[in-house]
C-alpha cells in the first residue's frame, strides 16, 4: 500500500500540525502553512484534525494509488482530474488501485491539502511527520517529494461521501483582507508609515516562502527608528528591515529577530498567509487584541461544530 | 538597584506577552529570565504554549482559546516577575561546559584575513583569543539550535559583511559585531567566518536534538583539518558539569 509520486509539483511535502512548543530552541512550529484547509480536509475523512496530509504548493503533483481508499482535497483550487475525469475540491473522493490523480492549472490560492483515509507508514521526527523545509528534516528525508518517491501507507479506509457545507468553503478569489494588531514598536514609526502599511499599497513578493511573506511596494519611511535588541518573532509578526519593505514571519520563520515590529497579523488569520500568491495586493486592517481573540474563538468554534454537520 | 532593573509586561500580538527588562544584557539577567520561564511554566502550564527567552525579554505565548481574560495572565506575569526578581531566582538543574571542536584552518576560515586586517592580530592570536573564553549561552533561536553567545573578546569584534554570503556551510563559526556563534544549518549569513565545527548542533533524529541549553557555557577547541575529517557529526561533545549557579561567571 503506497502512494507513487509520478510528478512532484513545485513543492509537495508531508505536513501536519508541526512541532509546537519548541520556539525556545530556535525551532519554528512548521507544519501546514494553511492549518484551516488542512483541518477541513481531515475532518471530511473523519481523521484527527492535524493528521498528516500532503501540502501542494503552486504547481501540483501527479500521484498514482496502489490501493483502494478515500481522499479529500481542500485549500487552493486546481483543475483536478482522476484518470482524466474531473474531480472536486471539498468533498470525499473514492480512489481505486491504479488510479492517477493529476493537478492541473491553479485557479486560486497557493496551497492545496490532500488528506488520506490512511496513515503514512513513516517514522515521525521530534513528534511530527511534518517536513521542515528550511531546517531540512521530517517528512521524507527532510525534503519536498520527488518523482519516483513511494510513500508507504497503512490502515487505508473507504469513507462515505461527505461534502463541506457552503459556509466552510474557502474562497481565495478576492483581494485578501488580513487583520492585524499593532506591533510592540509600532509607536516608533511615523504615523504616515503606519497609514501606508494599512493603505493596501503592498504586493506579495515572489521571494515569499514558508519562512516569510515578503512585501513589495513603496518602502515605509524608517526615520528615527531605535536599534532593537533581538527578541522573539512569531508567525504573523510584521517586521520592517532597513530597506522599508515589510516581512511577515511565517510557519518556518526565524524565532528571534531584531527588526522593529510594526504589526502582527492576528492568530486567526495567520493560516491565510499560506494562500497568498506573488503579486497579490495585500490589505491589512487594524483591529484590537480583544477583537482578534474573539475572531479566533469564533473560527475555532466553527471548526469544532463541523464534524456534526458532515 | 536590582540586576534586572525595572520591567514591563506588554502585549506581543494577540496571543503573547513580552516581559521586557530595562537592564543591559548580562549573565545575571539571563539567569533571572530563565528562572522566570521555569516559574511561569509551573504556574500556568495549560494556557502557555511557548516561552522564548532573549537577552532582555521573555516572550510568553498563550492559547487564546484557553484564556478568557488576557488581563489576568498579564497580572500573573507581573507578580511572577516581581517575585523572581525579589528572590533572585535561579534556574534549576545542572549547567554544563560544552567543548566544541573547531577547525580554524584554510577553507574553513574564509574570512580570517579580513578579521586579521580589522583587528591587527595574527591568525594565531585570533584563534587563541577566540578559543579562550567560556561563552555564556544566553538563548537559542533564529534557526534550530543556533546559540546566542556572550563573552567575545572585544579585540575580535568586527562588523558584519556588507553583502551577506548566499550560503554559509552548516557548522560555520563566525563573528558578527560583538557576537560569535555557529550556523547550525546552511543558510545565508553575514558574519565573518573564522572556522567550522564538524559537530551537528541540531540533531533532530536523536533524543537530545539540541546540544546546549540557556546558561550552559561553550568553549571552542581548535582542531586540525585531519581531526575535522575524522569526527562523526553526531559524536557527543565533551561536557563537564559546572558547579553552582553563578560560579565561574566573569
Amino acid at each position: 500500500m503506497s502512494l507513487h509520486i509520478l510528478k512532484p509539483g513545485l513543492q509537495t511535502t508531508i505536513q501536519d500540525g508541526g512541532r509546537p512548543g519548541k520556539l525556545r530552541w530556535g525551532l519554528a512550529r512548521g507544519g501546514a502553512a494553511d492549518t484551516v484547509a488542512m483541518v477541513l480536509a481531515n475532518l471530511l475523512l473523519g481523521n484527527p484534525a492535524s493528521h498528516p496530509c500532503l501540502e501542494v504548493t503552486l504547481t501540483g503533483p501527479e500521484i498514482a494509488f496502489t490501493t483502494d481508499m478515500s481522499i479529500a482535497i481542500t485549500g487552493a483550487h486546481f483543475e483536478l482530474t482522476l484518470n482524466g475525469a474531473s474531480v472536486e475540491n471539498d468533498t470525499v473522493i473514492r480512489v481505486q488501485a491504479g488510479d492517477r490523480l493529476r493537478f492541473g492549472t491553479l485557479q486560486s490560492g497557493a496551497r492545496a491539502y490532500i488528506a488520506l483515509a490512511a496513515e503514512f507508514a513513516i517514522e515521525p521526527c521530534m513528534g511530527s511527520l511534518s517536513t521542515h523545509v528550511i531546517a531540512r528534516f521530517g517528512g521524507v528525508a527532510g525534503r519536498a517529494l520527488e518523482a519516483g518517491d513511494q510513500l508507504p501507507l497503512r490502515n487505508c479506509r473507504i469513507e462515505k461521501i461527505r461534502r463541506l457545507p457552503g459556509a466552510y468553503r474557502l474562497d481565495y478569489g478576492n483581494r485578501p483582507l488580513l487583520r492585524a494588531v499593532a506591533g510592540q514598536e509600532a509607536h516608533h514609526f511615523l504615523s504616515r508609515a503606519q497609514q501606508q502599511l494599512y493603505a493596501g499599497g503592498f504586493t506579495v513578493s515572489p521571494q515569499s516562502n514558508r519562512m516569510g511573506i515578503r512585501l513589495d511596494g513603496p518602502p515605509l519611511p524608517g526615520e528615527n527608528l531605535p536599534q532593537q535588541v533581538s527578541s522573539a518573532v512569531c508567525p504573523g509578526t510584521v517586521q520592517v528591515p532597513p530597506n522599508g519593505l515589510p516581512i511577515i514571519s511565517f510557519v518556518e520563520g526565524q524565532t528571534i529577530g531584531g527588526y522593529p515590529r510594526i504589526a502582527h497579523v492576528i492568530s486567526a488569520d495567520v493560516h491565510r498567509l499560506g494562500q497568498l500568491t506573488a503579486g497579490t495586493v495585500l490589505n491589512l486592517e487594524r483591529i484590537d487584541a480583544e477583537g482578534a481573540r474573539k475572531i479566533q474563538r469564533e473560527k475555532a468554534h466553527l471548526l469544532m461544530k463541523l464534524p456534526d454537520l458532515l | 538597584m536590582s540586576l534586572a532593573g525595572s520591567f514591563e509586561v506588554l502585549p506581543n500580538g494577540d496571543a503573547a506577552f513580552d516581559i521586557r527588562f530595562s537592564a543591559a544584557p548580562s549573565a545575571p539577567l539571563s539567569e533571572t529570565i530563565i528562572a522566570l520561564a521555569e516559574a511561569i511554566e509551573t504556574a500556568s502550564p495549560d494556557t502557555v504554549t511557548e516561552l522564548v527567552p532573549a537577552y532582555q525579554c521573555l516572550t510568553v505565548c498563550f492559547d487564546p482559546l484557553r484564556l478568557t481574560e488576557a488581563a489576568r495572565l498579564q497580572d500573573l506575569l507581573v507578580s511572577l516577575t516581581e517575585s523572581a526578581l525579589a528572590n533572585r531566582a535561579t534556574r534549576s538543574g545542572t549547567r554544563y561546559l560544552i567543548r566544541i571542536p573547531v577547525c580554524y584552518e584554510g577553507k574553513f576560515a574564509p574570512d580570517m584575513q579580513t578579521l586579521s586586517a580589522h583587528s591587527g592580530l595574527s591568525p594565531g592570536e585570533i584563534i587563541a583569543r577566540h578559543s579562550r573564553p567560556q561563552y555564556l549561552v544566553h538563548m537559542l533561536g533564529f534557526t534550530p539550535g543556533f546559540l546566542y553567545l556572550g563573552g567575545l573578546d572585544t579585540a575580535l569584534q568586527c562588523p558584519r559583511k556588507a553583502r551577506p554570503a548566499f550560503k554559509v556551510p552548516a557548522g560555520s563559526v563566525g563573528i558578527g559585531g560583538s557576537q560569535t556563534g555557529i550556523y547550525p544549518q546552511a543558510t545565508p549569513g553575514g558574519w565573518q567566518l573564522l572556522g567550522r565545527t564538524p559537530l551537528a548542533l541540531f540533531r533532530p533524529q536523536t533524543l537530545s536534538p539540541f546540544i546546549a541549553r540557556p546558561l550552559d557555557r561553550i568553549q571552542f577547541v581548535p582542531i586540525s583539518a585531519h581531526q575535522f575529517a575524522k569526527t562523526d557529526p553526531l559524536a557527543a561533545p565533551e561536557k563537564t558539569a559546572l558547579a553552582s549557579p553563578g560560579e565561574g561567571t566573569p
